[in-house]
C-alpha cells in the first residue's frame, strides 16, 4: 500500500501517536496496536506514524483496520527541510523573550524549578506561526549565544565543534513535530504507545489544544534507548587522556541520555492517564517522573480462542526445536541464543535452533548473527527462518526462547502459552510473573517453564535441555503456561480496561469542546 | 606609492599657466591656454597627492580625486599651493587611533563542573565497590564506565558479574560494554576466516591462521567465552595454532602462544614442551617462567617452583609478579633454602 493510497479524513476521534511501528514494523508492539484498533470499530482512529528514514521501511506490514479513518507518516530525519522549504541564512538577533523561556525550560533539566511550567508555553511558540522559529534555532544570535554559553557552563568535552552539532542534530526534529502538531486533524483525544518523540508529540498537541494524552508504555522507551547509547560507538569522545575522567561517560553521551529522559518526563507531565503493562514498569514511569496517581496497569492480552485450537496439533512429547519468535535486533538478544545453541547441540545433538522473525530492522546485527552461527560451526543447526506465522510455527516448537536483555510483557510468551508451549526467558521485564506466576494462586497454577539471567548462554542451553529433554517437565510445564493464560492474560481482560479509558478520555474531551 | 613625476609635470603645468596668466594676454584663447594648464596640473597633482593617502581615505576613488582636482583647480592659488603642502604635512600628522576590535575582558572563574574531584577507582577497591548493591547506582554507574578504561582481562570478570546486579542500568551498561568487546573480535575472526579460505599461497593462509588463532585466544583471555564456547574457541584456536606451529618451529613467540594455550586447555605435558622451546629459542626468562612456574605448582613439584622463583628473583622488571615472588622467597627462607 503506498503512502497515496492512505486513508484521509476532516476529523477522528483518537489519534495513535506511532514511533517506528504499526503499520510498518511487525513486532509485539504492533501487533498489541492491531489488536486495539480492531477491538474498537465504533471508534475512528487517525494514526501519525513517526519513523527515521522512508529509506528505512519497506511496505506496510499490517493491513490498514477500516475504522482508521487517517493515517500520515512523517520522517524527521528526511522531512527537516521541509518545515521551512524557504529558509535561508540570513542576519538575525531572534526572539530574547522566547528564548529567555528556552532558558528556563533547559535550566529546569538541570534540576532548576519551572522547567515543566516552561515547556507548556513553549509548546504553541514551537508550532508555526509561533516565536519559537527553526530559522531562529539555526541561525539567530540568541540561539548562538545559549549555545555558547552553555557549553563554556557545562561541556566537559573539548570539542565546541561536535558540541554545535550535537545541539543542532538533536533539536532540529522538533520543529517537524511542530509543525505535525499544528496540521493535524482535529481529534478528540490523542494515544501515544510510548515516550520519545511519539510522547513528546502528544505533549505539543494536548497542550495546544487542551485534549486529553493517553499514555500505554510497553517498554520503556528511555531504557531502551539508554540501551542504545551505551553500546554504540558513533558518539565522540575528544577529552585526551589528561582531561578524561575515566569514571564519566562522554559529555555527547550524556547529553544524549538526558535529552531522552527529558522528552519521557515532558511527556509525562502532559498525559493522564500513565498506562504501564505491569507493576515494576509503573514504578519506574514514577521513577521517572510520572505523577504516581496518573499512573496503572492493564496487562497484555491475546486471543486464546485463535490460538488455544493450535494445541490439537502438537505431539505428545516435545519437539527438539527452540524457537526465538522476534525480531533481530540487539535488544532481543540473539547472539545468546546462538551461543547456547553450541551446548544445546553438543548435549542432545538432534536439537535445532529456530529464529522466526524479521532481519531488515537492523541488517548489520543480522549479519553478525550469521556469521557468530557460522564461526560456532551451527549453520545447519540455526536457522534464520524470517517471519513467520505463529500459528503455523508454534505446533512445530518444544520450546520459546526469550533472551532479550530487556522487555515489558511479551506477547510471543503468552500466544505460547495459549498455543501450549512453555518458554524459557531471562530475568528481564515481568517474565519472571508469567513464568512463575504474580501472587500466591498465580504461583499455585505453577512454573510455565524457566528463568535465567541474561547473557548466560550456558544456563539458558542447561534450561532448554532441561525442558525439552524431560517429557515429563514439558507437560507440567505446558499445563501451567495454558491455565495462566487462560486465568490471566485473555484479550477480553485488556479490552474492557481500555474501554474504560477511551470512554474517559472522548468524554472528557466532549465537554471541553478540544479546539483547534 | 610617491609618484615625483606626476608632482613634477603638475608643477609643470602650473608654472606655464602662471607664466601664460604673467604674460597679460587677455584673449580667450590665452584664457583657455591657461584655464588647460592649470586643470592639467591640477588633475596631475589630484591623482599625486590620491595616491599618497592611506586606503581608507582614498576611497571612494573617484569623489576622493574629483574633491582634490576641485580644491586645487578652483581655489585661486591657495588650492594648489594648499594641496601641495598637505601632501607634505600628511605624514608628519599624530595617526589617528583606530577603535579596536578586541575588548579586555576578564579572565572567566573556574566553573564548578571543573573542580570535581576526578575520580579514580583502584582496581581492588572496584571489584568490592561494585558488589555493594546498597551503594548509590550514581556511583556504582561511574565505577563500571571507568572500568571501560582497565585492561579487559581485569574488567571482563567484573562486568560479568554485573549482568545479575539488581539494577537495570547497571545490567544493561555491563552488557553494552561487554557486547562492544566480543563483537570487535567476533567481526575480526569473521573477516580472518574468509582471508583463510580465501588464501591461495601458503605464506597467506598461514597469516590469517595465526591472526585467526591470536584472535580465539584473545576471546579466552579477555573471559569472553565460557563453557562450551570457551572449549569451541579454544578447539579453533588449537587448530589454526597447530598449523602456524607447523609452518614456523623456530618462532619463539608463536611457540609461547602455542605453549599458553595448551597450558588452558589442560594438556600440561605438551604446554611444559613448548614453554621450553620457546625458551630454547631464545625468549628471555620473564617471558616464559611464570608460566613454567604455574605448572610445576599445578603437578605439585614445589621444588620447581622454588626453583624458578629463585631464578625470576634476580629480573627487575616483573612489577606485577612481585608478590608471588616475596611469598616464595619467604617461603624459601623459612625452609631454609
Amino acid at each position: 500500500m503506498k503512502t497515496d493510497d492512505f486513508p484521509k479524513a476532516d476529523d477522528a476521534d483518537v489519534a495513535l501517536l506511532l514511533e517506528g511501528t504499526f503499520p510498518y514494523v511487525s513486532g509485539g508492539v504492533s501487533s498489541w496496536v492491531n489488536q486495539i484498533i480492531r477491538a474498537f470499530p465504533d471508534i475512528r482512529f487517525a494514526i501519525v506514524f513517526l519513523g527515521s528514514r522512508r529509506s528505512d521501511y519497506g511496505a506496510p506490514k499490517y493491513a490498514i483496520p477500516a475504522n482508521v479513518v487517517h493515517l500520515e507518516t512523517h520522517f524527521l530525519h528526511d522531512d527537516i527541510v521541509a518545515v521551512e522549504p524557504r529558509a535561508k541564512p540570513a542576519p538575525r538577533r531572534g526572539d530574547v523573550d522566547t528564548y529567555a523561556e528556552v532558558k528556563r525550560l533547559h535550566d529546569g533539566f538541570k534540576g532548576k524549578p519551572d522547567g515543566l511550567e516552561a515547556f507548556a508555553r513553549i509548546a504553541r511558540e514551537l508550532q508555526p506561526g509561533g516565536r519559537l522559529t527553526v530559522d531562529d534555532f539555526l541561525h539567530s544570535e540568541v540561539s548562538w549565544e545559549m549555545i555558547a554559553e552553555r557549553y563554556r557552563h557545562y561541556c566537559t568535552d573539548p570539542s565546541f565543534v561536535d558540541y554545535f552539532w550535537t545541539v543542532r542534530i538533536m533539536h532540529q526534529p522538533l520543529w517537524l513535530l511542530g509543525k505535525v502538531a499544528r496540521e493535524l486533524i482535529p481529534v478528540r483525544a490523542l494515544h501515544s504507545i510510548s515516550t520519545g518523540y511519539a510522547g513528546f508529540l502528544g505533549a505539543l498537541i494536548a497542550h495546544a489544544r487542551s485534549i486529553p494524552l493517553v499514555l500505554s508504555e510497553h517498554g520503556i522507551y528511555t531504557k531502551e534507548r539508554k540501551i542504545d547509547l551505551y553500546q554504540n560507538e558513533w558518539i565522540r569522545d575528544n577529552r585526551n587522556v589528561f582531561q578524561k575522567d575515566p569514571a564519566d561517560l562522554s559529555y555527547f553521551r550524556q547529553m544524549w541520555i538526558r535529552f531522552f529522559e527529558w522528552l519521557g518526563r515532558l511527556t509525562y507531565d502532559a498525559a493522564d492517564p500513565i498506562i504501564a503493562l505491569y507493576e515494576a514498569n509503573r514504578l519506574r514511569q514514577v521513577a521517572d517522573g510520572a505523577r504516581d496517581e496518573r499512573t496503572f496497569c492493564i496487562p497484555n492480552g491475546i486471543s486464546l480462542a485463535r490460538l488455544s485450537p493450535l494445541r490439537a496439533r502438537q505431539p505428545d512429547s516435545p519437539p527438539p526445536v527452540l524457537c526465538l519468535i522476534g525480531r533481530v535486533v540487539p535488544i532481543k538478544d540473539i547472539k545468546t541464543f546462538i551461543r547456547a545453541m553450541r551446548r544445546v547441540v553438543n548435549l542432545m545433538p538432534e536439537a535445532e535452533g529456530w529464529i522466526a522473525g524479521p532481519e531488515d530492522e537492523d541488517p548489520g546485527y543480522a549479519e553478525e548473527c550469521r556469521n557468530l552461527a557460522e564461526s560456532l560451526g551451527l549453520a545447519d543447526k540455526v536457522k534464520f527462518l524470517g517471519f513467520q506465522r505463529i500459528d503455523e510455527i508454534l505446533p512445530k516448537v518444544g520450546a520459546l526462547i526469550l533472551s532479550s536483555i530487556s522487555e515489558a510483557l511479551p506477547l510471543v510468551v503468552l500466544e505460547g502459552y495459549a498455543a501450549g508451549v512453555p518458554s524459557i526467558t531471562t530475568d528481564v521485564g515481568s517474565c519472571r510473573q508469567l513464568i512463575h506466576g504474580f501472587g500466591p494462586e498465580d504461583e499455585a497454577i505453577g512454573a510455565a517453564g524457566h528463568i535465567v539471567g541474561i547473557a548466560d548462554p550456558a544456563a539458558l542451553a542447561d534450561a532448554a535441555v532441561a525442558l525439552i529433554g524431560n517429557p515429563d517437565s514439558w507437560r507440567a510445564a505446558r499445563q501451567a503456561g495454558i491455565r495462566r493464560v487462560e486465568r490471566y492474560y485473555s484479550d477480553a481482560m485488556m479490552f474492557g480496561a481500555y474501554r474504560k479509558v477511551y470512554d474517559k478520555a472522548l468524554g472528557v474531551a466532549q465537554t471541553t469542546g478540544g479546539a483547534h | 606609492m610617491f609618484q615625483p613625476k606626476l608632482g613634477l609635470s603638475a608643477l609643470a603645468l602650473e608654472t606655464a599657466a602662471w607664466v601664460q596668466l604673467a604674460a597679460g594676454d587677455t584673449s580667450d584663447a590665452a584664457l583657455l591656454r591657461y584655464l588647460g594648464s592649470h586643470g592639467g596640473a591640477s588633475a596631475l597633482l589630484a591623482l599625486m597627492a590620491w595616491s599618497l593617502l592611506p586606503r581608507p581615505l582614498a576611497t571612494p576613488r573617484l569623489p576622493v580625486l574629483g574633491l582634490i582636482f576641485g580644491v586645487s583647480f578652483f581655489i585661486p592659488v591657495l588650492g594648489f599651493v594648499g594641496v601641495i603642502l598637505a601632501i607634505f604635512a600628511l605624514p608628519l600628522l599624530p595617526s589617528r587611533r583606530e577603535q579596536l576590535d578586541f575588548r579586555a575582558v576578564p579572565l572567566p572563574a573556574l566553573d564548578p563542573h571543573e573542580k570535581q574531584d576526578v575520580t579514580s577507582f583502584r582496581q581492588a577497591g572496584v571489584r568490592q565497590f561494585l558488589k555493594n548493591e546498597r551503594a548509590p547506582v550514581a556511583q556504582r554507574l561511574r565505577a563500571v564506565v571507568a572500568l571501560g578504561n582497565a585492561p579487559s582481562a581485569v574488567s571482563n570478570p567484573m562486568l560479568r558479574e554485573l549482568l545479575n546486579d539488581a539494577t537495570e542500568d547497571l545490567r544493561l551498561l555491563a552488557y553494552g560494554m561487554l557486547d562492544t568487546r566480543e563483537k570487535k573480535i567476533n567481526a575480526a575472526i569473521h573477516t580472518e576466516r574468509a582471508e583463510y579460505a580465501a588464501a591461495v599461497d601458503d605464506p597467506g593462509r598461514q597469516l590469517a591462521a595465526r591472526r585467526l588463532a591470536g584472535l580465539y585466544w584473545e576471546l579466552i583471555y579477555q573471559g569472553l567465552v565460557h563453557g562450551d564456547l570457551m572449549e569451541h574457541a579454544a578447539h579453533e584456536g588449537f587448530k589454526y595454532m597447530a598449523e602456524v606451529i607447523a609452518a614456523e618451529p623456530a618462532n619463539a613467540g608463536v611457540a609461547l602462544q602455542f605453549g599458553r594455550l595448551l597450558h588452558h586447555m589442560g594438556r600440561h605435558e605438551e604446554a611444559e614442551a613448548a614453554y621450553r622451546g620457546a625458551r630454547a629459542l631464545g625468549l628471555p626468562a620473564p617471558r616464559v617462567e611464570p608460566y613454567r612456574a604455574e605448572l610445576a605448582f599445578i603437578r605439585r613439584d614445589f621444588d620447581e617452583v622454588r626453583r624458578i622463583i629463585k631464578e625470576l628473583d634476580d629480573w627487575q622488571g616483573l612489577s606485577r609478579l612481585q608478590p608471588v615472588v616475596r611469598l616464595w622467597r619467604h617461603e624459601a627462607r623459612q625452609a631454609g633454602q
